[in-house]
């Protein structure tokens, strides 16, 4: 098997593809393989980790063409073919390098962030957006003495977003983002709704005002690309789409390019 | 070398998890300038693996509405095979219903009862059903809940900062040396105050739960400045970690009624722990595992079953969600049909970095909090639940500490600390001119196999005395090592050749903490000495360096509420 692997010393400037030949383990990941290239091949080649268990969210790089966490993906499934993904196109999807996918994996870093290395990206633009939405807990009234009663039900509405491990993924995966620098993008959207829809909080509308902006909720286009490679599961286009009714059933005029 | 970038704050806080985290919101919030400087983005802290959850005597369960932080204490100081300091765990217990309220407070979503209560579910170890959990993504949870409150405050936090040393002057730490890793320049902190909360240093084991980050980076870095570790011989295995690749499979799940099977299909725990069974301590359960398979009732390879295929689809997905993904992303393997296979694995470090009660060090100026320090609220065995509460208490009581110690810590001199990354940068440069085939991720390995074989879940003197030899021959190995990556940016080979020299040294004293101990107590199992010996036992073992060179002492274990007794499931 060969990894393809994209490359980038800021030293010198020019990107670049390195090919690597790999003998797949069965169990054997993307992140594996990249940490036996680093011992067989190359130290210099840079990529983050911390968990090896698909739960910090350190690891999303683009595997062949998708936004992947590097330590959830198998490498036997990429090249039989069994996890296949498609996607709506994006500016940072796009064909640049060709590849075999029945032998070889291509590894790139996650697009529409700046690179700093190799497959290491600057994270900033993606934090600055989720800090830029407020994503802190504001409680309706003063804490009781007691833990705040919560319906069961509602503690499972809420999982579908508190489960955002801010991987970017998504944020790599969406053709706004790819498009429109100025876009919150899907993560810091759907963390906004789980705050919005928090039964703790007053529900007075102001956090769906934070993002009531052609670079908020009203950007999104519903390519859904984000539902698709979030591999914890949440459903970004789902928060986006409500937020808009919610906002429009209290008059609110669409003012964007997508149908909720 | 032109002037080294020195930052200067009130309280410098290495280590973005959940103990650094909350010391950080302490301090922000009386109005210290508080600085964060952690190797990785705070979200990606260990912490954020935790499954779950964290133990609080709320009474919430039914059956438990009578439950105390008293009857917590007790199961925690005899959990600690009574090696606990019972002052601590008093501490620990007493105040976990208000750590856990005011988590809630703060915004986490807790799994609830149907009466909108925090619910709780059944731990190993524990009398009553007391671990409050958000589903099996606890620490995630709670992770992301501190950051949030973090970052509202705006505290100031250096992500991708890999600290190097500590500055120590005139008998106190005045701050540390550490890389920016996107840059690759030496930077220094100054602060009259700095905290460690670096975390387990797990990864000096083959098999381990831990993310790849748990290098214990702070313990090494204390004992270098003169600190001790305490008690690093005690090292907890958890009995179910999925076979392969040591993903945890949380405590949870048999606290949802998950059952252990040998390859007979034979409820075994019944054997071991005839009143809890699978319920017993991870201490218990652990070394009954690694009996089943030595004597070949395991499955090829070395695993038995955890089988919840009983429990059914909706408790599994309701409870139970992150690890019924983590079988079929790691495994293949489906625990709503199929039993998961699972073996012991190193999962955490009892012992630490030796501080008092209130979080300080020997060091005027240094504390610790944290997986990183050693209170010690776990002794010899850590209960399930107990630690995610360990960091959010003590990392609150450690930042009141350095607050009331404050006024008393004159500014340090920035000079000094620009001095010591001179001297920092001396170091690191000699070692990116080294060159040769000697590369880390051998020792490494080399290293890790070593510690499991000859420091695991079973230990005699023979065994140990080679693993010892072993580390010693990987140290010398380790200070020829070089890296092929000379740059700046990224240079991931250079911070795990550091990473390394530090593990080495956590190695050592662990090894030489067990061989001191000639007794069986908690995790530390020796088959030479198989019972408990508190007469000349039941202390603290101290790791300390002298001029290279590592020395053993002992210092005495606090009791005061429960007698040592003898410990039964
Ligand atoms: C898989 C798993 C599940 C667990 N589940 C539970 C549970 O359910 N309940 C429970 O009570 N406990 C649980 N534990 C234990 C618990 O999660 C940890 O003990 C706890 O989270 C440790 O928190 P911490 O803040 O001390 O350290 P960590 O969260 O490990 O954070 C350490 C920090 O230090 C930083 N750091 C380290 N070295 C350096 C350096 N050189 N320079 C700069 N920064 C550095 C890191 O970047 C990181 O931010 C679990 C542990 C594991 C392995
Ligand atoms: S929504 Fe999913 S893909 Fe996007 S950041 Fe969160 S976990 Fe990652
Ligand atoms: S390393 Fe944590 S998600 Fe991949």
């Amino acid at each position: 098997m060969i990894l393809r692997i994209f490359r980038y010393d800021p030293a010198t400037g020019t990107p670049r593809y390195d090919d690597f030949e790999i003998d797949p383990d069965p169990g054997m990941t993307v992140l594996a393989a990249l940490f036996a290239v680093q011992e067989q091949y190359d130290d210099s080649l840079a990529f983050r980790y911390s968990c090896r268990g698909a739960v910090c969210g350190t690891c999303a790089v683009l595997v062949n063409k998708v936004p992947r966490l590097a330590c959830r993906t198998q490498v036997q499934a990429l090249l039989d073919g069994t996890d296949e993904m498609t996607l709506v196109p994006s500016p940072g999807s796009a064909e640049t390098h060709p590849f075999d996918p029945a032998r070889e994996i291509l590894i790139e870093p996650l697009p529409h962030l700046p690179v700093i290395r190799d497959l290491v990206v600057d994270w900033d633009e993606f934090f600055e957006k989720y800090r830029a939405l407020g994503p802190v807990f504001r409680p309706k009234d003063s804490p009781p003495e007691n833990e705040r009663l919560m319906e069961p039900g509602a503690v499972h509405a809420l999982e579908a977003y508190t489960n955002c491990i801010l991987c970017a993924a998504c944020y790599g995966a969406c053709p706004v983002d790819g498009k429109d620098p100025a876009y919150s993008g899907p993560a810091a959207l759907a963390k906004l709704y789980r705050f919005h829809s928090d039964p703790r909080e007053a529900r007075d509308g102001s956090r769906l005002a934070a993002a009531d902006s052609p670079e908020g909720w009203w950007a999104c286009e519903f390519h859904t690309n984000c539902r698709r490679v979030c591999p914890k599961g949440v459903p970004p286009d789902i928060a986006i789409g409500k937020a808009r009714q919610e906002l429009q059933r209290g008059g609110r005029k669409p003012s964007g390019p997508g149908r909720p | 070398m032109p002037d080294p970038v020195v930052h200067t704050h009130d309280v410098c806080i290495i280590g973005g998890g959940l103990a650094g985290l909350r010391a950080a919101l302490a301090c922000s919030t009386a109005g210290l300038d508080t600085a964060v400087i952690s190797k990785v983005h705070p979200l990606r802290s260990h912490s954020v693996a935790a499954q779950g959850g964290i133990n609080a005597a709320l009474g919430n369960a039914e059956g438990a509405e009578h439950d105390d932080w008293e009857a917590h204490a007790f199961d925690t100081v005899k959990g600690s095979d009574y090696l606990a300091d019972q002052d601590a765990v008093a501490r620990l217990c007493r105040d976990a219903p208000a750590a856990v309220i005011e988590l809630e407070h703060m915004g986490t979503v807790f799994s609830r009862r149907d009466d909108g209560r925090i619910a709780q579910r059944p731990f190993g170890g524990a009398g009553v059903p007391r671990t409050c959990y958000a589903a099996d993504r606890t620490g995630h949870n709670l992770l992301h809940t501190l950051y949030e409150q973090v970052t509202a405050r705006g505290t100031r936090v250096y992500e991708e900062y890999f600290v190097t040393s500590l500055v120590r002057n005139g008998g106190r730490c005045t701050g540390c040396t550490a890389i920016a890793i996107p840059s690759g320049e030496l930077h220094g902190f100054s602060a009259p105050a700095v905290l460690l909360a670096t975390g387990g240093f797990g990864r000096i084991f083959s098999r381990s739960t831990n993310a790849l980050i748990n290098t214990g980076d702070g313990g090494a870095l204390a004992l270098r400045a003169g600190v001790p570790l305490k008690d690093m011989e005690f090292v907890q295995f958890h009995p179910t970690s999925l076979f392969g690749t040591n993903i945890l499979i949380t405590e949870g799940a048999r606290g949802e009624g998950a059952i252990l099977k040998n390859r007979g299909g034979e409820r075994f725990m019944e054997r071991y722990a005839p009143a809890s069974v699978d319920l017993a301590p991870r201490d218990v359960v652990a070394r009954a595992i690694e009996t089943e398979i030595s004597a070949g009732r395991g499955f090829p390879g070395g695993f038995v079953h955890l089988d919840l295929t009983h429990l059914g689809a909706e408790k599994i997905m309701e409870r139970l969600p992150g690890i019924r993904q983590i079988a079929m992303d790691f495994a293949g393997v489906d625990p709503i049909l199929e039993p998961v296979p699972v073996q012991p694995a190193q999962h955490y470090s009892m012992g630490g970095i030796d501080v008092d009660i209130d979080g300080s060090t020997r060091l005027p100026g240094l504390y610790a909090a944290g997986e990183c320090a050693c209170v010690s609220v776990h002794g010899a065995n850590r209960l399930g639940g107990n630690s995610l509460l360990e960091t959010v208490v003590f990392g609150r009581l450690v930042a009141n500490t350095m607050i009331a110690d404050l006024p008393s810590l004159p500014p340090p001199d920035g000079a000094l600390v620009r001095e010591a990354v001179r001297a920092e940068k001396s170091r690191i440069d000699a070692i990116l001119a080294r060159n040769g085939d000697e590369r880390a991720p051998a020792i490494l390995r080399d290293m890790k196999a070593a510690m499991f074989e000859h420091f695991g879940i079973f230990r005699d003197e023979t065994t140990m005395r080679e693993g010892l030899a072993a580390i010693t021959a990987l140290q010398e190995r380790c200070r020829r090592a070089s890296v092929g990556n000379k740059g700046t940016v990224f240079n991931q080979a250079l911070h795990r050749l550091l990473e390394l020299e530090g593990m080495l040294l956590l190695a050592e004293a662990v090894a030489r903490g067990a061989m001191f101990r000639k007794e069986s107590r908690g995790s530390h199992t020796r088959t030479d000495f198989p019972d408990r010996n508190d007469t000349e036992f039941l202390v603290h073992t101290l790791a300390s360096l002298d001029d290279g060179k590592m020395a053993i002492t002992q210092s005495p274990v606090t009791l005061g509420m429960f007698e040592p007794r003898e410990r039964v499931y």
